[in-house]
């Protein structure tokens, strides 16, 4: 009986995104056939599924079983409405397993305003639902074909946080500067709330979140560097984010805040052959009340990655990458928490250290394999966070492996 | 490898005959095509016209002239059409369609191995 249940709500699903994908292909066909001659128009999109295997913990599954949650689907279009504004959109289907809330999403909608723009100076304000254009890969963390891994780093890219940093409903403010001397700089700030699903709340906080938390403050910034002639980029970024959660009459935690306060430091090396990337992070995490009236703790967090992708041969890209994450910098081995807990949380849970080898093949035009291998060391971005399940991540070491194919047009 | 299948021919570059731009250097072109400026001097938005990532004519443009690998451009353009920020140069099939695309588009440029004096597009000198 569950069974049936689920594969109706499986096919009703599928059906919805189809009629979706079907309308909004009509839609952008029969815009793009009105203004073919002007080239206004544009629409693309990307479609990919996988498999992946969680060996050791529960960050797909919580039976630890290879899956097929590795579906990533996307269709966005773009209109040139005048000489100065610009209209573009992006529907997603995304489902992870227990990575983050799956299903379909208006992934962005904004107006795209070209402020001002002279041989130095191109600035743009995009107004709508944005996405976060401040990390390395931030702003196109769920397009397979734009990463260099399938999964990314979760010292930076932590996908239980994914919806706080992923953007929302706001405003961006770009500005890109050519110097002759200096190169080429990028600057950007940006503000947005995102709605927070109850999945959401259930995956950051744990399973006996019922009431609702709330993205209240949202400021995000950045700047990137291009020395002249260089092949190298360098780039700064801030978020500051402030939650609040209202419990409601079933849940397991009490009224609460929670402040998110993160620092970015990257670079980019782009070689013929090698790209060297890293991206280091600082991030305070300030959490009021949840757990009891005057519980308050603000635990700092540091990571960060650094990776080498080398092209063999124009069709195959290798990558490999190492990347360090402590959820307490003044706790690095997780004695403390083990501590704090009673002993119920394993010192494990204070650290996470992955060792990542990977290959990405373009198999035909658009069409590209990717594969990977993880070896992980620590639970420290395991969901939950705010109360960590010991019982099922209770694996120091833990391996995960996937494989995806990707088709983009 | 790369290097050594490249035609020694250089690239030429063709805008409609609207476009008020005589030449442009290397380094505007890279930023043009890099996505960094979208817009000639007169505010009207660059449409920029490519051939597929795997076409020769393609290699030689982007190995040769901008000096960026055709997947590293390909992974500009994605950044910028997935995210919202900006709009993918229009993929055409052949020269042929090339030549025709930027004749008829106002604010186009794109590229040819060999052109000759052109009435239909306006032939761009490159500097450095």
């Amino acid at each position: 009986m569950l069974l049936k249940l689920q594969n109706r709500k499986v096919g009703n699903m599928l059906r919805n995104f189809w009629l979706a994908l079907t309308g909004a292909y009509c839609s952008v066909v029969s815009y793009h056939a009105l203004a073919d001659n002007e080239q206004k128009v544009q629409w693309h999109g990307f479609v990919a599924q996988g498999a992946i295997d969680a060996d050791g913990s529960n960050f797909v599954n919580d039976d630890e079983s290879a899956s097929l949650a590795l579906t990533e689907l996307g269709i966005n279009a773009s209109y040139q409405l005048t000489n100065d504004i610009r209209l573009a959109g992006q529907a997603t289907y995304l489902n992870g397993g227990n990575r983050y809330p799956d299903g379909f999403s208006l992934d962005y909608f904004l107006v795209d305003w070209s402020v001002f723009s002279n041989e130095k100076w191109q600035t743009n304000l995009y107004i709508g639902r944005i996405k976060n254009y401040h990390w390395l890969y931030s702003a196109t963390r769920d397009v397979p074909m734009t990463r260099p891994s399938i999964i990314l780093p979760q010292s930076v890219y932590f996908d239980a946080t994914r919806n706080l940093s992923i953007g929302g409903d706001g405003a961006a403010l770009t500005a890109k500067y050519f110097s002759d001397s200096y190169g080429d700089f990028d600057f950007n700030i940006s503000s947005s709330e995102s709605d927070i699903s109850s999945e959401q709340s259930r995956i950051l906080l744990g399973p006996k979140s019922q009431g609702k938390l709330k993205h209240n403050k949202d400021l995000q910034t950045s700047i990137y560097w291009q020395p002249d002639m260089s092949s190298w980029r360098f780039g700064l970024a801030l978020t500051d984010a402030d939650f609040s959660y209202l419990s409601g009459d079933f849940s397991g935690f009490l009224d609460g805040t929670i402040g998110l306060k993160r620092y970015y430091f990257n670079g980019e090396y782009h070689g013929e052959k090698w790209t060297f990337s890293y991206e280091l992070l600082q991030e305070t995490m300030e959490i009021n009340g949840l757990l009891s009236k005057n519980f308050t703790r603000k635990p700092t967090g540091q990571g960060g990655f650094a990776q080498v992708e080398y092209l063999y041969n124009s069709d195959v890209k290798i990558l490999a990458r190492a990347e360090h994450y402590y959820a307490d910098r003044k706790d690095k081995t997780g004695t403390k928490l083990n501590q704090i807990s009673g002993g119920t949380i394993p010192q494990h849970f204070g650290y996470q250290h992955e060792f990542v080898v990977g290959t990405t093949v373009d198999l035909a035009t658009n069409l590209q394999l990717q594969l990977e291998h993880h070896w992980i060391k620590g639970t420290a971005r395991l969901t939950p966070v705010v109360i960590p399940n010991s019982e099922v991540n209770d694996d120091e070491y833990w391996q995960l492996a996937a494989i995806q194919f990707v088709y983009w047009f | 490898m790369f290097c050594m299948s490249m035609p020694a021919l250089g690239s030429q570059l063709i805008a409609h005959k609207e476009v008020a731009e005589q030449e442009l250097t290397v380094a505007q072109l890279k930023r043009i095509y890099s996505m960094r400026q979208t817009r000639w001097g007169d505010n009207t938005p660059i449409v920029l016209f490519v051939l597929p990532s795997q076409h020769q004519d393609h290699k030689t443009f982007a190995h040769q002239t901008l000096k960026i690998l055709p997947y590293k451009l390909e992974r500009i353009w994605n950044k910028s059409t997935f995210s919202g920020l900006g709009v993918a140069p229009i993929v055409v099939n052949s020269p042929e369609e090339m030549l025709k695309a930027v004749a008829k588009t106002p604010g186009a440029l794109g590229y040819m191995q060999e052109i000759s004096r052109n009435e239909q597009v306006n032939v761009i000198k490159i500097t450095k």
